[in-house]
């Protein structure tokens, strides 16, 4: 196991490197170069122009070029942005990246459990209309026009129903008087989720070998006791109303990031189930007599889910381009915001630094992935 | 005579393929006594592991049983839901699976697998009983107790097959179905795992069916034996009697095809043709397209399944009449 | 394993698609006739058992008759306009109606879509991009299967380095998200058409479909057949070309329908942000809905619905078929 990690993070990092040495030969290829652009931006003064030049070191060889980039980058440093000029880079994706994981996160978390749920149950019960109704509910979901999808559900849920917010992150009104900052209370949301979600991973680790009759009980337990815990301290502090209310600008974009890219898990799911499901061990699970909540969920469930697992590398790309999408549509501030801005109004240094973001973060995913693979299929934890 | 546990009567089960209807069982008629061991053999594509499915009611989703009865001490299966034929499995009806291989889930550890049965039909709740319990099952079919904790991709074939015939025997059931139980191993460990089962066998005191399409493996664990054919059950009669009185040609080609140990060395006479394809079986007897002996009749009218006498049963207008 | 090989369309040694063989007479009479002439039956009788396949299901028949639809729409533009519709009003980018303001009017007997902000036909603006996203997903699909053929087979075929760096970069596109590497490139480079089919082409070409090809393509290599061409002496070309490639092509096909469907949102996703240099398209039409204002404004529903919908549904088409497809190329997939 310890050995098939190692290896898949050489890996990861061989991957990265090919990548920042095509993201500078992409660079290279742009025409004309990256001076001229600056030269004919009326919006920066001179002093600004040749600090930007000098550190680009836009006269040296190639070669040298590309190791000056290379170094850079491991010393941390993306450059400046033109946009958010003089911020650098780096400062601004700190600020930013948080809110993408939140968005990124909690729908990818939502929409795998929601996917292999639903997608069990249609390979187990396969019944036409159902079936024909999900798929193409499904893959119409997976292939929607993005932007078009989220003026749909800011048509039906914020215009119509009103029960969200139309877009941003926070409502100014609210906020004007708050005693700290909106990004403050959303790292400390941050936080709290992932001291949450350690907690019960813990927790359902430890209480994973007790007879299987009380085992609901005491996870369901855990999980309220946990929550409640959350609620009380968030009470107390009285930051409560604040973080809600970034909490309901976060909804519409969770729900639907979620909805976009559930559906390719459901659709996953139910091939790997249905191969999964002529098996010969499920032939034995029934001979066994087991009760067919347990053929399908520990026996069947539980095989078809490796390939989904492995396949969640292209539906992290995937629910990643839409995330970004869907920042874009909902003006969500996140890096995928930025990105977009950024490309548009050609800011270049924030560009490749949100583009270098997004490989770290998919290739960490990557091994997030791999890491959770290797859990689930003991042929490889104990290969 | 001891009881009869398991009375199958005009066994009829139907697979629907696109392309048509398979009939892989055809008005197929046996009993099976306590404790006795019924062998089942036939070529490839007979509708062996048919039967055996269709006796705990396993059917892949096209299959349909046409009609017949399972009769079980007495219960017929044919018309029970799946959640009723539940309780009957494993508790009185186990099996060893052809894929023995591929029947243990990989992702659990083998003793879970066991324990699994013993918690649905034993209520053996309790860890330690129920590891004591396998330990107990590890030990008679030969396996290191300490195996338990380890995964199927851990085991050779050899053990593996092994510890499915320690789940098999886990809920001390009535009958144990075995399904070419030895096909996807080397004949060294083929012998030894064969004559643990009939030994394990005679200690339970437990009935059998042995599947197989080697009448040699066949004819060394059964009291009786059973020749299918295309679908049908051909010929029925004890060992002997399949042995030294054959009756039906197809048998008797069988017979003379498999080289005796003892006697002296006959000639292998070959059957021409290739068996049906099931989905469009031969008119009348399946058998007369290759049979030397089919005449007019044979084409047009399907033979009885009757007796010839004490208990041996065949179906063929023109039985045969040799000494082997 | 006898049913995988029944299906592919390429690799039948026995004609018959069912798996029945041909009886001695017939064999006689194929024998009879030149090489050719047998082979393209065999191929007609193996397409018309696939395309009967490919009818049993029912979704993939939806997406083929969406296709039709759309291509019928492409085809019918160059005929409307100018015989039935006058250019200087219905002309999808220059077009203007002066009798229908204010603009955006809603759908009327003149305007069925209505108009957009800047007073154009948009029932004439979606159908003359029709053809456009036609165009740019079936040149980023052949670019696709031409480099995911050539690069799996060969990395199959030879192994060794040449296997792990394109396994890398396969691994390095399959990560990264295809429309953010898009949208640096529109930031980057003015991206046009053609351009745009040409880097969607490459990067799926190097990224999944490689690495499912690949895979095909180690178990064609070990099949015995290419064993026996080896040790026949052919080239390492002639292997590749004669007997992998030729195998791969059922597989392809059905990755040029997912990389279409990427192509057309990819194209969409680019022009609706502005980053695509292009005089009209399905995304473009949403884009300038949006710098007009009237993204939010929910009354004007024609503006978005049309195109947003078309964008939609074309994809889910493509993906469609590719879907079906994918169950007579893969019969595990396949009921009974
Ligand atoms: N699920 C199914 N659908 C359609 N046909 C099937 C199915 N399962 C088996 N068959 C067909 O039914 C016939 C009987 O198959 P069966 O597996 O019972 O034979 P068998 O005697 O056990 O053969 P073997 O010795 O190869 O295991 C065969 O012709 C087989 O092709
Ligand atoms: S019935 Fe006729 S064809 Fe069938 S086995 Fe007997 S002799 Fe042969
Ligand atoms: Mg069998």
């Amino acid at each position: 196991m310890a050995r098939y990690i190692a290896q898949r993070l050489l890996q990861i990092i061989l991957t990265f490197f090919l990548f920042l040495a095509l993201s500078y030969m992409l660079l290279e290829a742009m025409p004309g170069d990256f001076s001229q652009l600056f030269l004919q931006d009326p919006k920066l003064t001179l002093a600004q122009r040749e600090a930007i030049a000098a550190s680009l070191g836009l006269n040296r060889p190639p070669h040298e070029r590309f190791f000056r980039y290379i170094g850079s980058f491991l010393r941390g440093d993306l450059g400046v942005s033109f946009q958010y000029y003089p911020r650098p880079v780096v400062d601004v994706i700190l600020e930013r990246a948080p809110r993408t994981l939140m968005l990124f996160i909690s729908s990818t978390v939502v929409s795998f459990y929601v996917g292999f749920f639903v997608g069990k149950l249609l390979a187990w019960r396969r019944g036409r209309v159902l079936e024909y109704i999900t798929t193409v509910g499904g893959v119409t979901l997976y292939t929607v026009f993005t932007p078009w999808f989220g003026l749909l559900m800011i048509w039906l849920f914020a215009f119509t129903l009103d029960w969200f917010p139309i877009g941003k992150f926070i409502t100014p009104r609210l906020w004007r008087d708050a005693p700290v900052e909106a990004n403050v209370v959303f790292n400390r949301m941050l936080l709290t989720a992932l001291v949450v979600s350690i907690v019960l991973l813990t927790w359902f680790i430890l209480t994973r070998r007790i007879d299987t009759r009380r085992r609901r009980v005491v996870h369901w337990g855990g999980m309220g006791l946990g929550l409640a815990v959350v609620v009380g301290i968030w009470g107390a502090s009285g930051l409560g109303p604040y973080a809600l209310n970034i909490l309901h600008h976060l909804m519409l974009p969770v729900l639907t990031l979620t909805l976009i890219s559930f559906a390719g898990t459901m659709l996953l799911t139910r091939n790997s189930m249905l191969e999964t499901l002529r098996e010969d061990y499920i032939t034995t699970a029934r001979a066994k007599g087991l009760p067919e909540k347990v053929i399908r969920d520990k026996h069947a469930a539980r095989n078809a889910m490796l390939p989904v697992v492995t396949s969640l590398v292209f539906s992290l790309a995937f629910a990643l381009s839409g995330g970004v999408i869907t920042e874009g549509v909902f003006s969500w501030p996140g890096m995928g915001e930025v990105l977009l801005t950024s490309a548009v109004v050609q800011d270049i240094p924030m560009m490749m630094g949100a583009l270098i973001f997004t490989a770290i973060f998919a290739l960490l995913a990557h091994l997030v992935v791999d890491i959770l693979y290797a859990f689930l299929d003991p042929r490889i934890r104990y290969g | 005579m001891s009881e009869t546990i398991l009375r199958v009567e005009n066994l009829t089960m139907h697979y629907t393929t696109r392309a048509g209807i398979v009939s892989a069982v055809d008005d197929v008629s046996f009993t099976l006594d306590e404790g006795e061991s019924l062998g089942l053999v036939g070529e490839s594509g007979c509708g062996k592991t048919s039967v055996a499915n269709s006796l705990l009611k396993l059917l892949a989703d096209n299959a349909v049983i046409k009609g017949g009865q399972i009769r079980f001490k007495g219960t017929d299966f044919v018309p029970l839901s799946e959640e009723e034929m539940r309780p009957y499995r494993w508790r009185n009806i186990s099996m060893v699976f052809q894929a023995a291989m591929n029947s243990l889930n990989p992702v659990y550890r083998v003793g879970d697998q066991i324990i699994e049965a013993l918690e649905t039909h034993l209520g053996l709740y309790s860890h330690a009983q129920a590891r004591q319990r396998v330990t107990e099952l590890f030990t008679m079919v030969g396996l290191d107790p300490a195996l338990m904790d380890q995964y199927p991709h851990e085991y050779s074939g050899g053990m593996r097959q092994r510890a499915v015939i320690a789940m098999a025997l886990s809920c001390n059931p009535d009958l144990v179905i075995a399904d070419e139980p030895t096909t996807a191993l080397d004949v060294i460990v083929q012998d030894a795992l064969l004559r643990q089962l009939k030994t394990l066998q005679e200690m339970i005191g437990m009935s059998m069916i042995y599947i197989s399409h080697d009448i040699a493996v066949i004819a060394e664990v059964s009291d009786r034996i059973g020749v299918m054919y295309a679908g049908k059950l051909v010929e029925l009669a004890s060992a002997d009697e399949i042995f030294h009185h054959p009756v039906h040609p197809y048998t008797v080609a069988l017979m003379s095809a498999f080289p005796s140990v003892t006697g002296p060395k006959r000639e292998l006479q070959t059957l021409a043709g290739e068996p049906p394809n099931l989905l469009y079986p031969p008119s009348g007897c399946r058998f007369h397209p290759r049979c030397p002996f089919a005449t007019e009749i044979c084409r047009q009218q399907e033979p009885e399944f009757k007796d010839h006498g004490g208990g041996h049963y065949a179906a063929c207008w023109h039985p045969q009449e040799v000494t082997v | 394993m006898a049913t995988e090989e029944r299906h592919n369309p390429f690799a039948t040694a026995q004609p018959a698609g069912d798996g029945t063989t041909l009886d001695q007479q017939e064999r006689e009479r194929l024998r009879a006739q030149p090489l050719w002439r047998v082979r393209l039956k065999l191929l007609a009788g193996t397409l018309w058992n696939n395309w009967k396949l490919f009818t049993e299901n029912k979704i993939g028949l939806i997406g083929l008759a969406i296709i039709l639809f759309y291509a019928g729409l492409a085809l019918a533009h160059p005929l409307l306009m100018g015989r039935v519709w006058d250019p200087l009003i219905y002309d999808p980018v220059i077009g203007f109606d002066p009798l229908a303001a204010p603009h955006p009017a809603p759908p009327s007997a003149q305007h069925w879509l209505g108009t957009d902000p800047l007073g154009r036909d948009v029932l004439s603006q979606l159908m003359f991009s029709t053809a456009s996203e036609f165009i740019l997903g079936m040149v980023a699909a052949l670019i696709t299967v031409t480099i995911g053929t050539s690069i799996g087979a060969l990395a199959a075929y030879f192994g060794g380095w040449i296997d792990t760096f394109f396994m890398r970069l396969a691994d390095l596109v399959i990560t990264l998200p295809a429309i953010v590497l898009l949208i640096v490139l529109g930031g980057l480079f003015t991206l046009d058409l053609p351009l745009l089919a040409l880097v969607i082409g490459i990067l799926s070409g190097f990224g999944a479909t490689t690495v499912i090809i690949k895979s095909q393509a180690l178990t064609i290599k070990v099949r015995t057949y290419v064993e026996a061409a080896w040790v026949a002496g052919g080239s390492h070309w002639h292997i590749i070309l004669r007997h992998i490639i030729p195998n791969l092509l059922p597989l392809t096909f059905l990755y040029m329908m997912f990389t279409v469907t990427d192509a057309i949102f990819a194209e969409a996703i680019l022009s609706y942000f502005g980053l695509l240099n292009i005089r009209m398209s399905w995304g473009l039409m949403i884009h300038t809905t949006q710098s007009a204002g009237y993204l939010l404004n929910f009354q004007t529903w024609w503006l978005i619905v049309p195109p947003g919908l078309s964008i939609t549904l074309l994809c889910a088409a493509f993906y469609l078929v590719g879907r079906a497809l994918d169950e007579v190329v893969n019969p595990r997939l396949r009921k009974r």
